[in-house]
């Protein structure tokens, strides 16, 4: 068992999780409720790392943010950030590949909470942040939950852009996936099991939690339609 | 002495809105109106949860300004001191009912004193369940007393605001069967002798307002038409319209002559033929001016074929259709002299027994100048 890979892994899901959460839930809870007609567009640029092959996404990220391009080494001179072949690029990159995983359960949930419920908050004199805070939030929360299980779970299995922007450092960039591809070109097929399995693992505790959390919802929602 | 609501609106568009109301402390005033008439608009214009820009206007209540558009002023929900009824009641799913009512009540209001009001509207035993576990009228008796909490003076002494704001109810007990709906009822008009703030109902149901509220106010089209008590709304509307809106069956095309004394001259124009009625002038209406009129059936007396029949405005009818309903039948007549004009009265069996006539007979039907509505052609 390679644990330098686990830990790489469970660090970048556990990050990439971490950070993307208060950012999801403000676009979600924006695109949940927003009148505005530009929010397709939105949308629809939310949905695009769903679609484009991650080697794409992962070579214009390099474009962008190499060495060789004037935003990359400012960063690198300016301050000290070097985002290729890093575990700081790394996390960058997952960030961005990871938002639909992330805003699509939870934009589905907010959408879900009954606007008179708003109204009926307001009306009982409850501000626009507690309205947010003891309403929306908790009838949105098994969305939150599943977002996280499946920006985590997703993290994990991630391989192609993970390969053109981090490369193959053990310790710093190497993860699971990562090592697997690795075993099986060098034809160690029994260490490969064991990271095959321990991700197929991972994958079905994550899978098992968004169902049980999507079902809280769909229960929830039942209740409050009933 | 507290002021009561005042509301004056106007919108162009993109809906239009035309309202003027108002609604005393302690007094219940319905909106009614057809659906998608702007009743509820205008509910939810006075609690803020409508206001375009294109809102123009004021609403006090209380003695505050809550909108007045000439000053750029307003306030939001929160600001304004309302207590809402939902049509579907817009509980709290993942609350108990305690914690529901608990939400809207301010400082002053103690657990027990939120207890106590969910003992008065008989909730005692389900103060832990949550709103996906109660009946339809069960779920309308927190969302009653969720706005009730909101406008009552708080239990607790010193320093305690009093009684304010306005209760609002949007179509209340549409979503409630019969039998509920009775007992809501009830509770409701219970509850307006405790609670001293002006109360809008907002109904399509014509029975409903007329046995709940004071006055009623007719919207149509976004514009109100006509405020006043139910009975003198209904026995005399200001125009064709409000009658068609008010259920008024017996409606009909004339015109108006002065003559002496008070009285004058109503001239039933029919496709063939016209007949002179005698009515009340109230000096409302020109000398030849064409009206639309209505027949309040409370007026009207049926005679037997062969009885004497003293007084003015007594027409000979054919009973044309005899419809029963329970201890009332619906009755369509049919002047003798207007082939072509009916009128529909409410008979009971015993009348209809006492004159022993059939469908095909004659009656006779007297109807007394008051029960004459004149109104001008809208």
């Amino acid at each position: 068992m390679d644990w330098s890979a686990l830990e790489v892994s469970l660090l970048l899901a556990a990050l990439t999780t971490a950070l993307l959460l208060p950012l999801g839930l403000w676009l979600a809870r924006w695109l949940a409720i927003t009148p505005w007609r530009g929010r397709p567009l939105v949308e629809a640029l939310l949905l695009l790392p769903l679609l484009l092959p991650p080697t794409v996404i992962g070579f214009y990220f390099l474009m962008a943010f190499g060495q060789g391009s004037p935003l990359g080494a400012w960063l690198a001179d300016v301050l000290g950030l070097r985002l290729v072949f890093s575990l700081q690029g790394l996390l960058a990159v997952s960030l961005l590949v990871n938002l639909p995983f992330m805003v699509q359960p939870i934009q589905r949930a907010f959408a879900a909470v009954p606007h008179s419920l708003r109204e009926a908050a307001w009306v009982s004199g409850l501000s626009g942040w507690q309205t947010f805070w003891r309403v929306e939030l908790p009838l949105a929360w098994p969305g939150l939950l599943a977002g996280m299980a499946l920006t985590a779970a997703h993290t994990l299995g991630e391989f192609g852009v993970v390969l053109m922007v981090g490369g193959n450092i053990p310790g710093e960039t190497r993860t699971l996936s990562i090592a697997l591809y690795d075993k099986v070109q060098g034809l160690e097929l029994q260490s490969a099991h064991v990271l095959a399995l321990a991700l197929v693992a991972t994958s079905v505790l994550a899978l098992a939690l968004v169902l049980a959390f999507d079902r809280v919802g769909v229960r929830g929602r039942a209740l409050q339609e009933r | 002495m507290a002021e009561g609501l005042q509301v004056q609106l106007e919108a162009a568009g993109p809906v239009r809105m035309q309202a003027e109301f108002d609604c005393a402390p302690g007094e219940l005033v319905a909106l009614v109106g057809p659906s998608g008439s702007g009743k509820t608009s205008m509910l939810r214009a006075v609690a803020g949860l409508w206001t375009p820009q294109a809102l123009q206007g004021h609403i006090r209540c209380g003695g505050q300004a809550w909108l007045d558009s000439a000053r750029g002023l307003r306030l939001l929900p929160q600001q304004r001191r309302v207590g809402l009824v939902f049509q579907h009641y817009a509980l709290f799913p993942h609350m108990d009912v305690l914690a529901n009512v608990a939400l809207a009540a301010g400082a002053h209001w103690h657990e027990a004193d939120i207890r106590a009001l969910l003992e008065r509207v008989g909730l005692t035993s389900l103060m832990q369940r949550r709103p996906a576990q109660l009946s339809g009228g069960q779920q309308q008796r927190v969302a009653l007393a969720r706005a009730l909490v909101r406008v009552m003076p708080s239990p607790a002494g010193r320093g305690a605001p009093p009684a304010g704001g306005a209760l609002l109810l949007d179509e209340p007990f549409s979503a409630v069967d019969a039998p509920t709906r009775q007992s809501l009822y009830r509770e409701l008009a219970a509850w307006r002798q405790q609670v001293a703030v002006p109360m809008l109902l907002v109904t399509h149901d014509l029975q409903e307002a007329r046995r709940l509220a004071d006055r009623v106010v007719i919207v149509d089209a976004g514009q109100t038409l006509q405020a006043g008590t139910p009975e003198k709304v209904f026995a005399s509307p200001r125009n064709a319209r409000v009658a068609e809106l008010v259920g008024i069956q017996n409606h009909y095309r004339g015109r108006f002559h002065k003559q002496t004394h008070g009285w004058g001259r109503l001239q039933w124009l029919g496709t063939q033929g016209a007949v002179d009625l005698q009515v009340i002038d109230k000096n409302r209406i020109d000398e030849g001016t064409a009206v639309t009129w209505v027949l309040n059936g409370e007026g009207v007396d049926v005679l037997a074929e062969g009885e004497a029949a003293e007084g003015p405005n007594v027409l000979r009818c054919r009973l044309q259709e005899v419809l029963p309903l329970g201890d009332i039948s619906l009755c369509t007549l049919v002047p003798e002299a207007l082939p072509d004009q009916r009128i529909t009265l409410n008979l009971t069996g015993r009348l209809l027994r006492r004159l022993a006539v059939q469908p095909g007979g004659r009656v006779q039907l007297r109807l007394a100048p008051q029960a004459l509505h004149i109104m001008p052609v809208k």
